[in-house]
């Protein structure tokens, strides 16, 4: 049975290639193996087939485990197309993208191990301007947990979608829906459903000078009510989302600007799994903010908030003597204002207007990025110069501007005296009662805020240098200065529940404030102001066949507890020089302090024909946030370890 | 036993896979005629593929506004589009962003002021069909359609390779044209 099998497959594949059918694939092998365990290996084929209308797509994968996600040993995707000048039909995976993501937008990214593909169909009809889409099918999404690398949340949808779409000259418009039945996952317990209903609409114009995009979604979800089947479904929350954008170009410039205000939903603190019925997993929106290439302006990536969060952001493109010049600021901040009423209780206030605030108690967000590149000495020298400026509001504790009153209380016996004869004898009669009398003072203005902001400023530069003979060198350094802190200020300190009053800071005038800034961060020594982060990576490459680089990362101080280096590495006694390591003076477990808050890494390229390539790491990488469309992912740290990977395409 | 005969059939084809790309080597798709696709510019209208190379030479290659070794190879194939302009090459530079980023190709074409075409691939449909996922992924196509070479990733300096294998297309047509 089996060499049938083998038998058929070969025969099938041959007959195939000899009637020039079209082929191509990829392959794509990952392994890791680190001091502490980070051990991965996993295996993707990827594989194209086209023959006249007809095309498809496998995708297999042995991992065992994968870098993020779970072990799998069998066809991970697979897509059949059919496509005729009006028609088009997917049968498979599917991944669409529709407007700019506002109601739908599929993308499968293994690097944050997100997948919001439908496994299902697709139509799409075309006649002149006017086309029309369908998408059914089942979508089963795994959301990470509270662990580093494997899911801990497992949406299932049961969805459809529909758009109508038309092209009027340099204008087009569309006309979506989708709707949903999921099955959600919560923090613990049975899972919800709930039901999604989206409609939205979008309109582009594109001209010589300038070009608008603008798109609108509604969005009402329903849970289905686990009693009586009689009673009708819940409406749980309703929303809406909107984007815009719109760009000017004259001559060598390009001016671009960006809004958008998405309310799906609001909370004070952020949104855990059991907060439900609100943006779902196939919107995947514009985030304005900066994707940046630099590892150390990466890490500060913000972490967009899809249900509550307004902004716009502007960025501007040119050159200048023959130099490339980019510039971009945003801010953004969430839709209302918090104010914590009590301990434990907020209240909101919508923002007017549509710009977005620098309340902190919005949870604002500002950058800003400047940059210079371009080429000198003949197109020989490579240079690039930036400066990132970031500054946000991570979160408030407590935040009371208001006023209140002081309640005093006089207490005083109130005596009624009654004369009474009684057997000829006269005798009183006392009666007691102890009197209150209340009365407030007059309002006086209270302070109380308590929040944590982070504010940064990096220095990305990069210089490569080609030589006549082939080779290039490069240098690229990165620079950051960053304090992260809590806030505190006002005239009262904190809240007092038994009196249901706030505590002022000096009870004998309350007219003294105070303020003050505490800071998170700190390092083997005990509290640092300011964390410095430095990476420098130097290569040398010789075009086409390989490229070799040396990265060197150091920080002074940690948000959390400082991380001990487990193992002290001969790359690092290579690169400190340290002798003594190899003359057997060290102790490979127990570093000198002076390797602490570095990592060091070695990775040597090789292009082994122009379309296979292998990449061998070794060393140590530092841990930290990776984001990619909005989906951010905290990669643990990487500890003298090994990374190979292989790469080619057919 | 389904699972093992699916197990079976993949240990099948991916030693055919790998057999096939041992075998072929660099020479995968050389010498193929390249699809007659048709291809969106970002300055509007659409362009198909034997319709560029019908006069002479072209040269494609895939990009995004993320991709950085994209970006530093654009400058060198934009002068190679200007240089080898009377001998009829071209180059054709396919863009993969998303919809979400065509305003940001848009306006980065403007400001490198490029002259090159730009073409618009946001489903990656013509990505897959001319198997440039990986980025940069360039295809030489000679004048009347024929894959001559292709070549993924960019090191610095490689373009200078690239300069010569251009010049050598060219040549040798010059060579044809005045053999025939």
């Amino acid at each position: 049975m089996r060499n049938i099998i083998i038998f058929t497959t070969i025969l099938v594949l041959s007959t195939i290639r000899a009637n020039n059918l079209d082929l191509n694939g990829a392959i794509n092998s990952n392994f890791g193996n680190s001091y502490d365990f980070y051990d991965f290996s996993e295996n993707i084929l990827d594989l194209n087939f086209f023959y006249n209308d007809l095309q498809g797509w496998v995708q297999y994968e042995y991992s065992n485990p994968p870098d993020i996600g779970f072990m799998k040993n069998d066809i991970r995707k697979f897509r059949l197309e059919y496509s005729t000048d009006n028609f088009l039909i997917k049968l498979g995976d599917i991944y669409e993208f529709w407007g700019r993501g506002l109601l739908l937008n599929q993308f499968d990214d293994q690097v944050t191990n997100f997948d919001n593909g439908t496994r299902g169909l697709y139509f799409e009809y075309n006649k002149g301007p006017f086309s029309f889409s369908h998408l059914n099918g089942n979508s089963d999404i795994w959301l990470m947990g509270a662990d580093l690398r494997i899911p801990g949340f497992n949406n299932v949808h049961s969805m459809s979608a529909n758009r109508f779409h038309y092209d009027l000259n340099s204008m087009s418009i569309g006309l979506t829906q989708l709707r949903s039945n999921e099955n959600h996952a919560k923090m613990s317990g049975p899972s919800a459903l709930v039901s999604h209903d989206l409609r939205g609409t979008y309109a582009s114009w594109s001209g010589a000078n300038a070009d608008f995009f603008l798109e609108y979604v509604d969005k009402v979800s329903t849970e289905k009510t686990t009693m009586f089947g009689s009673i009708p479904n819940d409406t749980l929350k309703r929303g809406h989302g909107y984007y815009q954008n719109v760009n000017f170009y004259l001559g060598n410039w390009g001016l671009s600007t960006e809004y958008k205000r998405y309310t799906f939903d609001r909370a004070h603190g952020d949104l855990t799994a059991n907060d439900y019925g609100n943006q779902i997993e196939f919107q995947q929106m514009p985030t304005l903010g900066k994707e940046h290439n630099s590892t150390l302006l990466g890490r500060l990536t913000h972490n967009y908030n899809f249900n509550d969060e307004r902004g716009g952001q502007i960025e501007l493109n040119g050159s200048i003597l023959g130099l490339s010049v980019s510039a971009q600021y945003a801010h953004l901040s969430r839709n209302e204002t918090w104010q914590s009423v009590s301990a434990s209780d907020w209240v909101y206030e919508k923002l007017d207007g549509y710009l977005p605030s620098s309340n902190p108690s919005a949870l604002p967000y500002w950058e800003n990025y400047q940059e210079i590149s371009g080429y000198a000495f003949d197109d020989k020298l490579y240079f690039k110069i930036g400066r990132g400026a970031n500054k946000e509001i991570l979160k408030t504790t407590r935040y009371f501007e208001g006023t209140q009153q002081d309640l005093t209380i006089n207490t005083f016996w109130s005596y009624d005296t009654t004369d009474t004869i009684l057997f000829d004898q006269e005798f009183q009669i006392i009666d007691s009662m102890e009197v209150f009398d209340t009365s407030y003072s007059d309002p006086y203005n209270v302070e109380s805020k308590l929040w944590q902001q982070s504010k940064a400023i990096t220095f990305p530069m990069e210089v490569n240098y080609i030589f006549d003979n082939g080779y290039t060198i490069g240098i690229g350094f990165q620079y950051q200065e960053r304090k992260k802190v809590n806030k505190s200020m006002g005239n009262a300190t904190s809240f007092n529940s038994a009196d249901s009053s706030w505590n002022m800071y000096n009870p004998e005038d309350y007219n003294e404030t105070y303020s003050s800034s505490t800071t998170q961060l700190s390092n083997q020594d005990g509290s640092v102001d300011t964390q410095i982060n430095r990476l420098v990576y130097i290569s040398i490459s010789k075009a086409p066949k390989w490229s070799f680089t040396i990265t060197h990362d150091w920080t002074n101080a940690f948000e959390a507890s400082a991380p001990i280096d487990p193992y002290y590495n001969p790359l690092e006694a290579l690169v400190y020089g340290d002798y003594k390591y190899f003359i057997g003076k060290r102790n490979n477990i127990d570093p000198p302090s002076w390797v602490q808050n570095r990592w060091v890494s070695a990775e040597f390229a090789y292009n082994i024909t122009s379309s296979q390539r292998l990449t061998i790491m070794y060393g140590s990488m530092q841990g930290g946030l990776f984001c990619s469309n909005g989906i951010c992912r905290l990669i643990p740290p990487f500890n003298d370890g090994l990374k190979i990977t292989y790469s080619a395409s057919f | 036993m389904r699972t093992v005969n699916i197990k079976s059939f993949f240990r099948v084809l991916l030693l055919f896979v790998l057999l096939d790309a041992l075998y072929c080597e660099d020479n995968n798709q050389i010498g193929s005629k390249i699809p007659n696709l048709n291809i969106r510019l970002l300055s509007g209208g659409s362009v198909n593929l034997h319709d560029l190379a019908e006069d002479g030479p072209l040269l494609i290659d895939f990009w995004a506004t993320w991709c950085v070794p994209c970006k530093k190879l654009m400058k060198f194939l934009n002068q190679y589009h200007l240089d080898y302009k009377d001998e009829n090459f071209k180059v054709l530079m396919i863009n993969t962003d998303t919809p979400r980023s065509i305003s940001k190709a848009r306006s980065y074409i403007n400001a490198q002021d490029y002259k090159f075409y730009v073409g618009l691939d946001p489903n990656k449909v013509i990505s897959k069909k001319l198997n440039g996922m990986v980025m940069p992924t360039l295809i030489l196509v000679d004048k009347g359609g024929e894959v001559s070479w292709r070549h993924q990733g960019y090191i610095t300096g490689e373009e200078v390779g690239i300069n010569k294998r251009i010049q050598q297309i060219l040549k040798d047509n010059q060579k044809t044209l005045s053999e025939g």
